[in-house]
């Protein structure tokens, strides 16, 4: 989805005001008069400032047919729409499993399911999906000690 | 001398050049393939560097960042596609080139003035950095309040077509500098009661997704990943560069002086630089006509430029700590990693360190000309790596890279985050180059911020009491003005949505 100037000022001054009325919440520092609430305040007012030029700009100076939302070229078609939200929604499983499942059986997965949606054959994607899990596994888990998860496969080395 | 002497003696050590050459070839390899940039690259390597000393991380880095800003020119040639962004400005002109059967010619410009303009900016940062670091030493707050919001300005002002588009991603990245404890008074800000945030966001997970996730999530939303098939390269790429070199000795200097210079201004690199030089070598021409049909000038000028880009970029991010480009803003985030603070007392604790990395930059561009041609003569082979098996391999190696930091698995939420930001960024055409910017120097410019008015109880004139302050400062100020007018003016202008 692709949003109008002025849409993405409005959500950018909207962030603005929630970081100022974030920043009044800020205890002062005892005995000084600049402590921590101070900067987030100033960034705060930029922010805002900034974004309202671009809702101003947007509303005034974008041609009159520019819709407020529009959908993106790629997420027109289903295909490469599919890509991205498994590329997406992958790297979430990998941080809620990876601890369960371990780094080598989801190395796999997301390779695998990765190489297939990009058209890459299943036999010739597997094989380079374990390839590269294993050798992802030697080269960070065990030469430069990454304590990448074992999960399922704990206690088979 | 000693610190020479003992720079020499690291950089000889047969594990530094054993790495020098994999990263070289790495270097040549990301750039060379389309959508994979130096900056990638270099975010890429940063868990491999995590396990080594200072020096041999540094040369891998300074290795792989000369070697794929050249290595942007081969599919630029070959394939119409440039490699890294730093050579779209003269894709054209290499590929006219190609047409007109000059290929050779068009790729050996590529590396021998590479090579030349990465050395230039050597030079200019092994002879600038420590005068600079000299003057920089007796900096107090107030000097640096004014150096980070110059570099914090230049970085929007003279790197961006759009100024409000730039303040705001700039005003983003401060913003995400806010979370965590480090604040004058030590409080938990932003951090609504989640432990892992009381430690702030940590900016290599923020890069790795800025820098490579957002373009990972780009190539696999693409509709097609494979590229053409290109010709192989079989005459000799040094032939006639002597001859370009002695017709064009004012653009290479040009270049590689203009290079150096925009590589050292805040968030302005390679890419800048190569557009710019481009412009002037057309400017300046005498056959200006001839440019766009193959005609190599603007070939010799803009190459020489995006390689001390890369040198120059160094400069600040040594002297001040303050990142040149997005590849020197990783390494202050590598340099942090390993107990060093980049700025002046960089020189006077760690020299030997500072001269290692000057020598890398030499030996770099000087291995550049091999290595370069090994790359060219087999560029056939290199871009018929199917990206469609490279891009879930890169998504791999960020997860990985991005646990490596803290060996938590919300660092991989905060690459993730972070990547779909970036995303979204350049699809709404928002820079990421100013959020980095923001992130690494957000703390940087509150503690020094608060500080001085501490110090001047309050009093804004406090800032302007000390000369070089006064200077900066009214520099500043004349760049805030000068932007508001642009600003004032740019907003006429319709923009594309």
């Amino acid at each position: 989805m692709k949003f109008h100037d002025s849409v993405c000022g409005a959500a950018l001054f909207a962030l603005a005001v929630f970081i100022f009325a974030y920043a009044l919440t800020i205890p002062p520092m005892p005995g000084q008069q600049y402590g921590a609430d101070v900067f987030p305040r100033l960034v705060a007012i930029g922010l805002g400032s900034f974004s309202l030029m671009l809702v101003w700009r947007g509303w005034k100076y974008s041609p009159k047919d520019t819709p407020w939302a529009a959908v993106a070229p790629w997420a027109r078609d289903p295909h490469t729409r599919g890509n991205f939200i498994i590329a997406f929604v992958l790297t979430i499983g990998y941080v809620l499993l990876d601890e369960t499942v371990g780094f080598i059986p989801l190395g796999i997965a997301i390779l695998m399911i990765l190489f297939v949606r990009q058209g890459v054959p299943w036999r010739k994607g597997a094989l380079i999906a374990v390839i590269m899990a294993v050798m992802t596994q030697i080269l960070f888990g065990q030469m430069l000690r990454v304590p990448l998860p074992r999960g399922v496969l704990t206690g088979w080395w | 001398m000693d610190a020479i002497l003992g720079a020499l003696n690291l950089i000889a050590d047969p594990y530094v050049i054993l790495l020098i050459c994999l990263s070289s070839a790495f270097g040549l390899f990301v750039g060379a393939m389309p959508g994979l940039t130096a900056t990638m690259a270099t975010a890429l390597l940063v868990p491999v560097t995590f396990f080594m000393p200072p020096l041999p991380a540094m040369a891998v880095i300074v290795t792989t960042s000369c070697m794929a800003i050249f290595a942007g020119d081969i599919p630029g040639a070959l394939l119409r596609i440039p490699g890294t962004p730093a050579s779209a400005a003269y894709t054209n002109e290499a590929y006219a080139m190609t047409v007109k059967g000059q290929a050779e010619t068009a790729l050996g410009a590529g590396v021998v003035f590479s090579a030349i303009g990465g050395i230039f900016g050597t030079a200019v940062l092994a002879t600038s950095a420590p005068l600079l670091a000299e003057v920089a030493i007796k900096f107090s707050s107030f000097e640096y309040f004014w150096l980070v919001c110059l570099g914090l300005t230049c970085a929007v002002f003279i790197a961006l077509d759009d100024p409000v588009k730039g303040m705001i991603a700039l005003f983003i990245g401060l913003g995400v500098a806010l979370i965590g404890l480090e604040n004058p008074a030590g409080l938990p800000r932003f951090t609504f009661g989640v432990t892992d945030l009381m430690s702030g966001i940590d900016m290599i997970p923020a890069m790795i997704g800025m820098f490579a996730i957002a373009e990972a999530l780009r190539i696999v939303a693409a509709a097609t990943t494979r590229l053409p098939p290109a010709r192989a390269i079989s005459g000799s790429i040094f032939r006639g560069q002597w001859q370009l070199t002695r017709k064009y000795p004012v653009q290479i200097l040009r270049g590689s002086t203009i290079g150096t210079l925009i590589g050292a201004l805040p968030g302005a690199g390679a890419d800048i630089a190569s557009w710019i030089t481009y412009a002037t070598a057309k400017r300046f021409s005498k056959e200006p006509e001839k440019f766009g049909t193959g005609h190599p000038e603007g070939i010799v000028e803009s190459g020489a430029a995006n390689n001390a880009a890369v040198s120059g970029a160094w400069i600040p991010a040594l002297v001040f700590g303050i990142p040149g480009d997005s590849i020197t803003a990783i390494v202050i985030g590598v340099l942090y990693l390993k107990n060093i603070i980049p700025g002046p007392m960089v020189f006077v604790n760690q020299p030997a360190l500072v001269t290692g990395i000057f020598a890398l930059f030499f030996l770099a561009n000087l291995i550049l000309i091999p290595f370069g041609w090994l790359a060219i003569k087999s560029a056939r082979h290199i871009l018929a790596v199917p990206r469609e098996i490279l891009m879930p391999i890169v998504l791999l190696f960020c997860i990985v890279g991005a646990f490596a930091v803290t060996n938590s698995p919300f660092a991989i939420g905060v690459m993730l985050v972070f990547g779909l930001i970036g995303f979204l960024m350049e699809e709404h055409g928002f820079p990421v180059a100013p959020v980095i910017l923001g992130i690494i120097l957000g703390p940087m410019l509150e503690q020094n911020f608060v500080t001085s008015m501490i110090k001047s109880d309050g009093s804004f004139f406090g800032f302007f009491n000390r000369p070089i302050a006064a200077f900066l400062g009214v520099v500043t100020l004349a760049v805030w003005g000068a932007m508001l007018w642009r600003g004032l003016r740019a907003i006429r202008a319709p923009q594309p949505v």
